[in-house]
This record gives structure tokens, sequence and C-alpha cells, in this order.
């Protein structure tokens, strides 16, 4: 039945499979055959996929991005990597797909905290990873995860330990570097009971086209607090996946901050499993330009009672490009007292701008309270005219009011340095007069 | 809580009241399809050669589509040679002229759904389009319409009188190659109504069809067309019930509306086919599709829909707003119980400039239903300033059934508002504790506060329509009031 493979790059796969990690260990090696012989019939996700239907990633195939075969940790100027770098953290740098020893900082680390690259972790930990790499995503769910499992060249593990209380947040840093160069990285990570943690996920580029795709699967214990960032300033020429599946265990609390800004064609697959009395709090800002298509896709799973979500993702969209929200709320039949509420609001700025928004709710169980709202729409006429009574010019009133919509969603982050940082990167899309920085 | 849960629940469960089978002699097609079904079909109905042409090409079009899997329902494939196409209570020669023409019988079978078809009666302000199994029987106050220039007649009998307005406007709201469904009825359709309101004329009374199986093993595939010329108002509602049957039986109706410059159509459904048994047998499968074509400039189409039967509904009637000011409308109460399921909602496609949309869609689940609502919002980049408000509301009732909202939204048109809300939960315990500390049973309490959930839709029925729907709904939910 395979006369014809579904993808290019399934064939390819054959010249690098012996560089890849944990090769030898009989479980990773009958996954990585399985996913490749899923992504061997399927590809990447077609438009037909109700889940991609706003999202067509056909210019992938028919580019056929390789893998780095080197590592370019020595080439990296340091002054650009500090714009994205959090100093007062511990941080693991990916570059191409590889982790960079060099690079990374991971001194006076607690010492029940595990932080490593992923292709150490599988020779070091590889009986701890077996029981989770995997665990958290639908394999048969599209071909991105297929490919990431196959292909898959480095990446991170994290695990903290029970009742730990980290002091720093955890930055890991995806870098890519060379043009038409794919980078496949896996992160498992593991919060134990009782634990808390702040992780950074940062997707940065140079100004190439290249594939950046990343799964990352995260296991947050019973009563547990994980907080993850992540900021996606991947190059304008750049196709970004990243997936994020998540398993809440009992109370355990999860919250997500996404921040889409980079990216000539960015998706983001935001799962995650609420188990009983669990909370979680996903909040996601898009900012598009030019010809960009960010598309994130987030599912919220309630599997047992008294769960709690809010959900809350914000897009402005400019000049041609194009943003997605997918959001879906199951509630399993189980699931009675679930409290959640998404909403989506979305601020259109050119005539040659699209939003498409699909809030879904999916309900099973009757004692519940759901509920979703989406906008599309202009700034508040009212707001406007308040400002210009105000002897505020019409336009700076404008941009000002714009600013503010996004910037909502920049003052909920916790970490001053991170909020700082991402907010230079916001304050870049607006240029415009009315928005200084005096004011914030 | 359990207490009055387990009475809610005991009072959904009531009985269909209009599952009664009417004994007729027929003319009934064996079952099964092909091309000599369809040219059988064509002849006894006498039509023009245009007509076969069509039915044969939506037919070859059918062939080649497979059945759509994409909605939230279940159901076996169903197997389309096991159906008879036609079936029709016996003639005299030419058709009935007058009602006392009419098999007393199918009379009778009206009066007891409570549509009389007699023009003394007391829906006097209402003309009856009464459509059984495959053939319209009765069409009343012909007459009194057609001195003000309304055509209202069943649609085989406008293929014949009115062609030219047929050929221009049959399938061009949805052609025979939209869907599975449309394909297949415009191979095979029947009967149903066509209404024709020329230029400035307001329609000077509702006009209702009711739609009736009662033939086992037949499927129901009617058309219906309706055009509201330049200035023209209309009010069209439209009812349907079914026999109580161990079997599954196919209704795919295919209903276009037309709405000129300054037109209006209003368009009510009170849909009430056999939902199927306790257990989930038996019932119609409701599979239709309904569009609305706002042409022209400030037109305006409503759809309202009480949704209350059928095993399996499968509908959204939609408004492709071409016109600029045009109004869409879509009001939708959808009830399911046992084990039905519906996927229902609305399309609003925006394309002329200030366009406006409403939609209000209140879905009720119970027993082992699941009820899903699946509207599209669609502006266009030529829609500027087009306005879009959504409500979705469930509400669950028990804890087996279920109830999803799935809405699509597409802006491309940065001067658009779209603004879509939806909600699910269940009966609060509060309001009807309030409400029984206020001396009310615990069955009016809740046919009370469904009926309150209900309101903003059962408000844009007409008056007879209205009542209905509410007695439907108290219906479903009382059983033992005392």
């Amino acid at each position: 039945m395979t006369t014809a493979l579904a993808s290019p790059y399934a064939a390819e796969y054959q010249t690098i499979a012996s560089g890849l990690p944990g090769q030898e260990l009989p479980w990773l090696a009958a996954l990585r055959s399985e996913a490749l012989e899923k992504f061997s019939e399927q590809g990447f996700p077609s438009l037909r996929q109700e889940e991609w239907r706003y999202t067509n990633v056909s210019a992938i195939e028919k580019k056929l991005f390789s893998p780095a075969a080197t590592v370019a940790g020595r080439s990296i100027d340091k002054a650009w990597l500090k714009l994205y770098q959090i100093q007062d953290a511990w941080s693991v740098v990916l570059v191409d797909g590889h982790f960079s020893a060099e690079l990374s900082d991971l001194d006076e680390l607690p010492e029940n905290v595990l932080i490593m690259g992923m292709t150490e972790a599988l020779i070091k930990q590889s009986e701890t990873l077996e029981k989770y790499i995997n665990k958290a995503v639908n394999a048969e769910e599209h071909g991105f995860i297929a490919f990431n499992t196959a292909w898959f060249t480095d990446g991170l593990f994290v695990q903290v330990a029970a009742k730990q209380v980290l002091a720093k947040p955890i930055q890991v840093m995806h870098l890519s570097t060379k043009p038409e160069v794919l980078t496949a990285t896996r992160t498992v990570i593991v919060i134990d009971q009782m634990a808390e943690a702040n992780i950074i996920e940062t997707f940065v580029g140079l100004d190439n086209a290249y594939l950046s795709a990343a799964v990352a699967e995260v296991f947050v214990g019973q009563n547990a607090d994980l907080t993850l960032y992540k900021t996606q300033f991947e190059s304008e020429k750049a196709y970004h996946f990243s997936g994020t599946y998540v398993k809440q265990e009992r109370d355990a609390r999860f919250t997500h901050h996404n921040f889409a800004l980079g990216g000539l064609l960015a998706r983001s697959d935001l799962h995650t499993e609420l188990g009983q009395a669990s909370e979680c709090e996903l909040n996601g800002l898009y900012l598009g330009v030019k010809r960009q298509h960010i598309d994130n896709h987030t599912r919220i799973n309630h599997l047992k009672p008294h769960g709690i979500s809010r959900e809350l993702y914000k897009g402005v969209l400019d000049d041609r490009a194009r943003g997605v929200f997918q959001g879906r709320v199951i509630v399993a039949e189980d699931a009675q007292k679930t409290d959640s509420q998404m909403n989506n609001r979305n601020l259109l700025l050119s005539s040659d701008a699209e939003a498409d928004s699909k809030p879904q709710l999916e309900i099973y169980a009757d004692d519940v309270k759901c509920g979703h709202g989406v906008t599309v729409g202009q700034l508040d006429e009212k707001s406007i005219f308040y400002l210009q009574s105000r002897c505020v010019d019409e336009e700076i009133a404008r941009n000002m009011l714009t600013f503010a919509f996004a910037n909502e969603m920049v003052d909920k982050i916790k970490i001053k340095e991170l909020h700082d940082m991402i907010l230079e990167q916001v304050l870049t899309r607006f240029p415009q007069e009315g928005v200084n920085k005096e004011w914030l | 809580m359990s207490a009055s849960a387990q009475e809610i629940n005991n009072l959904i469960n009531q009985e269909y009241k209009q599952g009664f089978v009417t004994e007729l002699e027929t003319d009934t097609f064996p079952p099964g399809l092909d091309d000599s079904v369809i040219h059988k079909l064509s002849k006894i109905k006498n039509e023009p050669e245009f007509m076969l042409e069509y039915r044969l090409k939506a037919f070859r079009h059918w062939q080649t589509l497979k059945s759509p899997e994409w909605a939230f329902v279940n159901f076996d494939p169903i197997d389309y040679q096991s159906i008879s196409y036609y079936s029709a209570p016996k003639r005299k020669e030419d058709g009935p002229k007058s009602l006392d023409e009419i098999d007393p019988q199918v009379l009778e079978a009206y009066k007891k759904l409570g549509i009389p078809l007699d023009e003394q009666e007391r829906l006097a302000g209402i003309a009856v389009d009464a459509v059984f199994d495959s053939v319209s029987v009765a069409t009343t106050f012909k007459g009194k319409l057609k001195d003000v220039g309304v055509i209202f007649c069943p649609i085989s009998e406008a293929l014949r009188d009115h062609p030219d307005l047929i050929k221009q406007y049959l399938g061009s709201v949805v052609p025979h190659t939209d869907n599975y469904f449309a394909a297949l009825n415009a191979a095979v359709f029947t009967d149903g109504s066509f209404v024709y309101i020329p230029k400035g004329v307001r329609c000077p009374m509702e006009l209702s069809t009711y739609f009736r199986i009662n033939a086992a093993n037949t499927g129901q595939f009617e058309r219906t067309l309706i055009i509201a010329d330049e200035g023209s108002h209309v009010s069209y509602l439209e009812g349907c019930t079914a026999p109580m049957r161990d079997e599954n039986q196919l209704h795919a109706a295919v209903v276009e509306l037309i709405a000129m410059k300054d037109a209006v159509i209003k368009y009510s459904t009170v849909q009430n086919w056999y939902p199927g048994d306790k257990n989930g047998l038996g019932g119609i499968y409701n599979f239709v599709t309904k569009r609305a074509d706002c042409r022209g400039d400030n037109s305006k189409v409503s759809w309202t829909q009480v949704e209350t039967g059928s095993a399996i509904t499968w509908k959204y009637p939609s408004c492709i707003l071409t016109g600029d000011n045009a109004v869409g409308e879509f009001y939708s109460v959808a009830l399911t119980n046992n084990y039905q399921q519906a996927d229902t909602g609305t399309k609003m496609i925006h394309i002329g400039k200030n366009t406006r949309s409403t939609i209000v869609s209140k879905g009720i689940s119970a027993g082992k239903a699941q009820n899903t609502y699946r509207g599209l919002v669609k502006v266009l980049k030529s829609a500027e300033n087009a306005r879009n408000y959504t409500q979705c509301d469930s509400l669950l009732v028990g804890d087996q059934c279920g109830a999803h909202t799935f809405p699509y939204i597409e802006v491309k048109q940065p001067s658009a508002q779209v603004e879509h809300e939806a909600t699910t939960s269940k009966i609060s315990e509060d309001q009807l504790f309030f409400c029984q500390q206020r001396g009310l049973s615990a069955e009016d309490a809740v046919s009370m506060i469904v009926n309150g959930f209900c309101k903003e839709v059962f408000k844009e029925l007409p008056m007879e329509f209205a009542v209905e729907a509410q007695a439907l709904l108290g219906l479903s939910l009382e059983g033992s009031v005392g």
C-alpha cells in the first residue's frame, strides 16, 4: 500500500535514522518505527482534517527541510541570544535541535531536580523516560506528532521531585540558526506532587526559512503547580509547530502563557487533561503582521469532577495576516461540577487580515457551568471618542487602545524579567505614535 | 436534588400523540432506486421534459457521492434500495378538484392532527397545503390568494403551470451538487409547496404546509420553493408528524427561499416527526437542507424552528446575505430526549454591505440524547460593517445526555463586528427551589423554567404556532400535573 509515500520526508528518514538518540533502546526504537510508519502513510496534516481546516501546511512538504548534521554552538551571537534570555534562570539551549552544553547554564541546581538534554537523559534516565514518552500525547492525533516522535534529535528532560519549590525559572531556548534546516525536539517535564516550577520555552531563529517542530509532554503531579510560558519569536520566514500535551493529576494547577509573535506559519497545540479538582488557566496573545499565519489550537479535557478551567486568547491581526483560534472544552460524564470559561477576542486592523475562530463545547455531564465567547471586531468607538474628548488625536487613541488590548496579556506575566523581555518584543510591533514606554 | 431530578425524568417521558396510522389504499412504488424509478416518477407527475433531465443529472451526481459523516450523530448506514420513493393515496382520475373529493380517511387523519382542511374551520386565517406521503392532497384558500396574485400550490402543480419560474429558481439556492441529501432530493423529490409573492404584495394570510408521513417503508422527499419578489412580505409555517414505527424512515427535504429587494420572508417550523421510542427504536431521520438567498438590498429572511421530534435531526437553515443591508435571523429551540440526536444550527454568509444577522439557539437535552449546535458565521471582504450576534444556550436535564456547541467564525472584513456567546448549564437548583417554595409543583416549575429559557425564540413564532410549540415543550416536561 505504500507505493507512494505520503511525504517526501519519509523517504529521507533512513539517511538520518542511525544518528538519532536512543536507537539502542528497544522501546524507543519501537515507538519510532511505529511513528515512522504512521507518518509515511499520512504525511503532514491536510486541510481535510477538521482540526486543520484553517491551516495549510503543504508548503512544508514542498520545501523538504533536512535535519542539521552538526552543532553550531560556537558561532552563536551572544548579544542576540541575550535579547531573549532571562538572566536569573537555569537555562538550557538547544541549537538546531541539539543540546549545547556551553551555552546552557545549570549551575547550583537543587539535588532533587533533574534538568538535562534529551540525548543525555535517554542514556541516564531511560527507565524514567519510558514511563513518560508518548504517554501524554495521542500518537494518532496528527502527522506532526508522529513526525516528531520519529525524527526528534534532542530536547529537554525536567523532573522536579515532590515538594520541591524551584526558586528560579527554567528557560529552554530552541534556536534555529541555519537555513533550510528542520529541528525536531522532544521535551518531557515531570513535576511531582506538591512541587512548584516556572518553565519558559522560547523559540527564536535567525532570519532564515526553516522548520521547527517541537513536542512537549508535561505531567503535573498531585497538588503540584506548574506555570509554563511559551514565547514564540521565530523568524518571519519560518514554519513552526509546537505541541504541548499536559496531564494534570488531582488538585494540580497548570498555567500557560502563549505569546505567538513569529513565524510565517505557526501552529501551536495545547491540550490538557484535568484530574479531580484540578485547575488550568490558558492565556494567549497572537500578533500577526505581513503574511503571517498563526494558528492556536487548545483542548481542555475535563475528566473528573470539580475541575476549573479559564481560557483567554487575544489576537491582533494586521496587513495580510491570518489568525486562527480553535478551542475545545470537553466535559466527560464523570466531570460533574466543572466550571469552564473560554474567551477569544480578535482585533482586525486591515481589510486583508482574517480571523477564524472555532470555540467548541462538548459536554456529557449535566451539573456544569460552561461558557464561551468570541468577538471579532473593532476598537470600541466610545473609548476612542473619550480619548478624543481628552485631546488625544484619533490615530494615537487607536494605537493606544490597540496596544492596551494586547498588553493585558503581557501584564499577566508574573516574572518581572520575562515580562519586560516580552513587552520589549510586543513593543517592536507597535512602532506607531501613541505607544510610548513612559506611561507603561 | 435527586427527588426533583427523578421527577423531571419521569415527566419527560410522555407519549407521542400523533403516532397513529391511517389505513388507506395507496399507489406505492416497489422499493428501489434507479433510472427507471425516476422516469416513472416524472411521468406520474406529468412533468415537463427539463425536469426529468434535471432529476437524472442530480441522480448521476448523487451516485458519485458518499454519505457524509462529519455530523455529531450516529446511525447505521441507510439502504437506499430498500426505500420506496413514491407513495400516494389512490386517486380518482385527475385528483381532487375540491375538498369533497378528497379521501375522507385523509381528511380524518388531518382532523386528528388538528389541521382541519375545511376552510370554514378555526384556522381561518391560514392557507394550508397538506402533503400526505409523496403528494399534496389539498391546498386551501387558493382562490383568495389568487385574487392578490399570490401563487400557492403544490410544487408538482407549479412544475406544470409555472415552468418558467421553476426553471429560473429551482436549484438556484441549493444546487443539486450541494450535498449528498440535496442531490438525492433533487433526483427523487415528490411534492412540496411552491410560493410566489408578486411585487409589492403583502400576503394576506399565513401560508402553511403540513407534512405527514403515513405509509411504511417510504421516504419523504419534499421540495419547497418560496420566492418573494420586490417589496413583498410572506410568513410561512411548516409542521410535520409521522406514525410510530419500529423502523427508521428517511425525510430528506430541500427548502429554498429567495428574497428580492425589500422583501421579507418569515419561515417557521414546528418539527414533530416521530422521535422513536424510549429505547431509541424507530423514528424519522430528518436530513434537511434549508437555505435562503437574500438577493436584493434590504431583504430579510427569518428562520424560526422548534425541533422536538425526529430520531436524528440534521439541518442548518442558512442565509446568504447577498444584498446590501440584508438581514438574516435564526431562532431555534431544539429539544432532544431519550436516544434522539440533533445536529442543527445555521450558516450566515455575509456578502453585502451593512448586512446583519442574529442567531439565537436554545438546546435542551434530556435522557440519553445528544444535542449539537453547529453554526458558521462568515464575513467576506465585501461585507463592510457587517454585524452578527450569536447566542447559543444549552440546558441539560439528567446526567446521561450531551450538549455540544461547535461554532465556526470566519471574518475577512475589519469593520465587521461578530459576537458569539454560549453557555451550558442545568436547570438551576435555586430556581427550582424558588418556584417550589412559591407553591409550584416541581413539574410546573421545570416547565416554566424551560419555557422561560426558550422565550426569546417563541416570541418570534406566529401566534398559533407559539401556542403549539409551548404546548409541545410543556407536554414533554409535563405528565401527571396535579
